[in-house]
């Protein structure tokens, strides 16, 4: 089967490099001389907004072969629907993977949104569903639901999904959601339902891919623990799963001037940064669970050749990535296809530009075809 | 006060009947494809009323036709000018999440988004999964529309209803870095409400911002519980050059332009600001009121354009 390679954009704007832990981009930092998206003109707002970057990076990404990209969902992100709604019409074939969690919109009205959106962009429409871990950040949200149960709502909810997603009357009633009479009216139903990439590592999480996922979908780890976590869902799963991984990706000409980019940004990461990395950073926590020994320099966080976990120290956004020459990057993709991998979606800052560095330097050295 | 006029957008394709076989159908199916979506078109009837001058473009809430969200993204990424003002109801999602989509919505148009905040019949609710039955209904928009309101604005805000609830939320925080978050500090949505039972009346006058009603309602007694607000009216209009052209139409307002626009004028009187105004075929009939209507009411509509 083919493997799709997908992109990020962005919700949050970007930097203009991992050398500096600065937001230039899309309004994530006090607008001045350098900001983009908005920016001043005659030392006023241009009336720009993040959008239009999202729409560059789009366009890019597309441009340097991308199938899609991922549109991330966070409380300080901007919204993926809202994205993918204003910039449906402005590529052509480039997917919107929108990232959401079930339990903040109605499944028909989820329904209505997606089948509506794949109207607007001819089938381009795909679902990253996340349940969420608990706690704090899902009340932000106005989420009571707690974890596990998180699981079995994000079930019925793709259950009552699909049932409406027909032009024929759906009656359901669960633990969750309850409808009676619900339909879409025919054009609507006769779209593609999305495909799914499922998130989540908990057994719950796992339970609920097995029934559900298109993609189970993960950040990348060291490749021991991914294909251990692959197993998983693979034992859990009725149907062959298929794999997918997020990754960052530094890729350069050599890899001294990968690791290169990496230092300079090393470099410039606030000490107490590092010293009180103890903290409740998830990430740093996970990534330091794959680190024997003590850290002192960036090359020490390089867990196995090329997997370097310290990105979260240099962006927002998971602590694992690829870091290496166009040629070993290429290598490491290769591998994790080998261990069942179908599908990535890659990041790289800044997102614009690497794109187009990531999809003429890195993918046509892939030794399968992607599609 | 000035007065706006907006038009409502239609929410399902224009059709047309194929060519006969010996005419180049550029619509004819190609490799399967039939190209038949109804964005250009809306993006069209849109596009139209900015050309024409007037104020906004209300996507209605269509059970059976492209959702109101959806919709509105598009309008305001292909207008200017426009405000657009998305209909739907409080069962869609929880309102911090609407609130949510709206903000992005309202940060990529330069703050043109409204709300239209509507109410369904029972079985198109159940059909749309909301079993709540009577006055409840009210309180649940209440709650609905103080979270959003309360998210959007505020930082570490709590509220515990009954429908809904938020802990610690909020979009005006600060980052991590001390930066205050782009989301906050907007203004919110200019909310729409209707209704003339007194639960409605209530509810419009702690939360909307526009108290819209049908042309045959008792505008008079409503706004005396409705101090402060705009007020609004949905008017289907159907002008043309004399009052014997306009003879077989149907709306509201049928007649010449002359009499329409004295028609609009007897509203303006009343006190009414907000015309949210239907007429089919969209497009040549937002063409129309931009080139013979408003013409006629510049004086009504001075500081608007």
């Amino acid at each position: 089967m083919s493997i799709d390679v997908y992109w990020r954009i962005g919700t949050h704007g970007d930097q203009p490099s991992l050398r500096r832990r600065v937001s230039s981009r899309g309004g994530w930092a006090p607008v001045g001389p350098g900001s983009l998206a908005p920016g001043l003109r005659d030392g006023r707002p241009d009336g720009y907004s993040h959008v239009e970057h999202m729409g560059d990076v789009a366009r890019a990404s597309e441009s340097a072969g991308f199938v899609g990209g991922l549109l991330p969902s966070f409380p300080f992100t901007d919204d993926p629907w809202s994205a993918a709604a204003t910039l449906a019409r402005e590529t052509s074939t480039y997917r919107f993977m929108i990232a959401f969690q079930p339990g903040f919109l109605h499944p028909v009205q989820a329904a209505r949104m997606s089948a509506s959106l794949q109207r607007a962009t001819g089938g381009r429409v795909v679902y990253n569903i996340i349940s969420g871990g608990g706690g704090p950040q899902q009340l932000w949200w106005g989420d009571k639901v707690d974890h596990d149960d998180r699981y079995a709502r994000t079930s019925e909810f793709l259950d009552v999904l699909r049932g409406v997603w027909s032009a024929e009357p759906y009656r359901h009633k669960g633990r969750f959601y309850q409808v009676d009479g619900a339909a879409l009216p025919e054009e609507l139903a006769a779209q593609p339902f999305p495909e799914i990439y499922f998130s989540g590592s908990s057994k719950a999480a796992i339970d609920a891919a097995g029934r559900h996922a298109d993609y189970y979908l993960s950040w990348l780890e060291p490749f021991g623990p991914l294909a251990e976590k692959f197993a998983q869902v693979r034992e859990a799963s009725d149907r062959d799963p298929r794999f997918a991984v997020r990754i960052d990706v530094v890729a350069r000409e050599s890899e001294e001037e990968a690791w290169d980019e990496i230092r300079r940004g090393w470099d410039n990461i606030d000490p107490s940064v590092l010293r009180d990395a103890t903290g409740d950073s998830i990430g740093w926590q996970r990534s330091r669970s794959f680190v024997t020994g003590k850290v002192t320099g960036h090359r020490d966080l390089e867990v196995e050749p090329n997997v370097w976990g310290g990105f979260h120290l240099l962006r927002g956004g998971p602590a694992f990535g690829l870091v290496g020459s166009y040629q070993q990057v290429a290598q490491r993709l290769d591998e994790l296809i080998e261990l069942g991998v179908g599908s990535f979606i890659l990041a790289g800052v800044p997102h614009l530009e690497e794109a187009y560095r990531v999809g003429e330097n890195v993918l046509p050295l892939l030794k399968r075809s992607t599609s | 006060m000035a007065v706006e006029f907006h038009i409502t957008l239609p929410t399902r394709a224009r059709r047309r009947r194929p060519f006969p076989e010996h005419l180049t159908d550029p619509a004819r199916p190609v490799l399967g494809h039939a190209p038949a979506d109804p964005y250009d078109h809306i993006a069209q009837v849109a596009r139209a009323a900015e050309l024409a001058g007037l104020s906004g473009a209300v996507v209605p809430f269509d059970p059976d036709g492209e959702e109101s969200f959806i919709v509105a993204g598009g309008v305001l990424r292909r207008s200017r000018h426009l405000r657009v003002a998305a209909e739907f109801h409080p069962a869609i999602a929880t309102p911090v999440y609407a609130a949510k989509l709206s903000v992005s919505l309202a940060r990529f148009s330069g703050d043109r988004l409204d709300w239209k905040l509507g109410d369904l019949d029972p079985l198109t609710a159940r059909a749309h999964g909301d079993f709540l039955d009577g006055p409840e209904r009210h309180r649940r928009a209440a709650e609905f529309l103080t979270i959003a309101k309360g998210v959007w604005s505020q930082s570490g805000f709590t509220y515990e209803g009954r429908h809904f609830q938020v802990l610690e939320g909020g979009f005006a925080s600060v980052l991590d870095d001390g930066v205050p978050s782009p989301l906050g500090g907007r203004p919110f949505p200019r909310v729409h409400l209707s209704g003339t039972s007194p639960e409605e009346l209530d509810l419009s006058a702690e939360h909307a911002e526009v108290h819209l009603f049908d042309p045959w309602d008792d505008i008079e007694s409503a706004v005396e519980r409705l101090p402060g607000l705009k007020y609004g009216v949905r008017l289907r209009v159907a002008a043309r050059e004399d009052a014997a052209e306009a003879r077989d139409l149907e709306g509201d307002l049928v007649g010449s332009y002359d009499n329409v626009a004295a028609g609009i004028r007897e509203f303006v009187s009343r006190g009414v600001t907000i015309f949210h105004l239907e007429a089919t075929p969209h497009l040549e009939e937002t063409y129309r009121i931009g080139e013979h209507l408003l013409p006629l009411l510049t004086k009504e509509s001075a500081d608007v354009h």
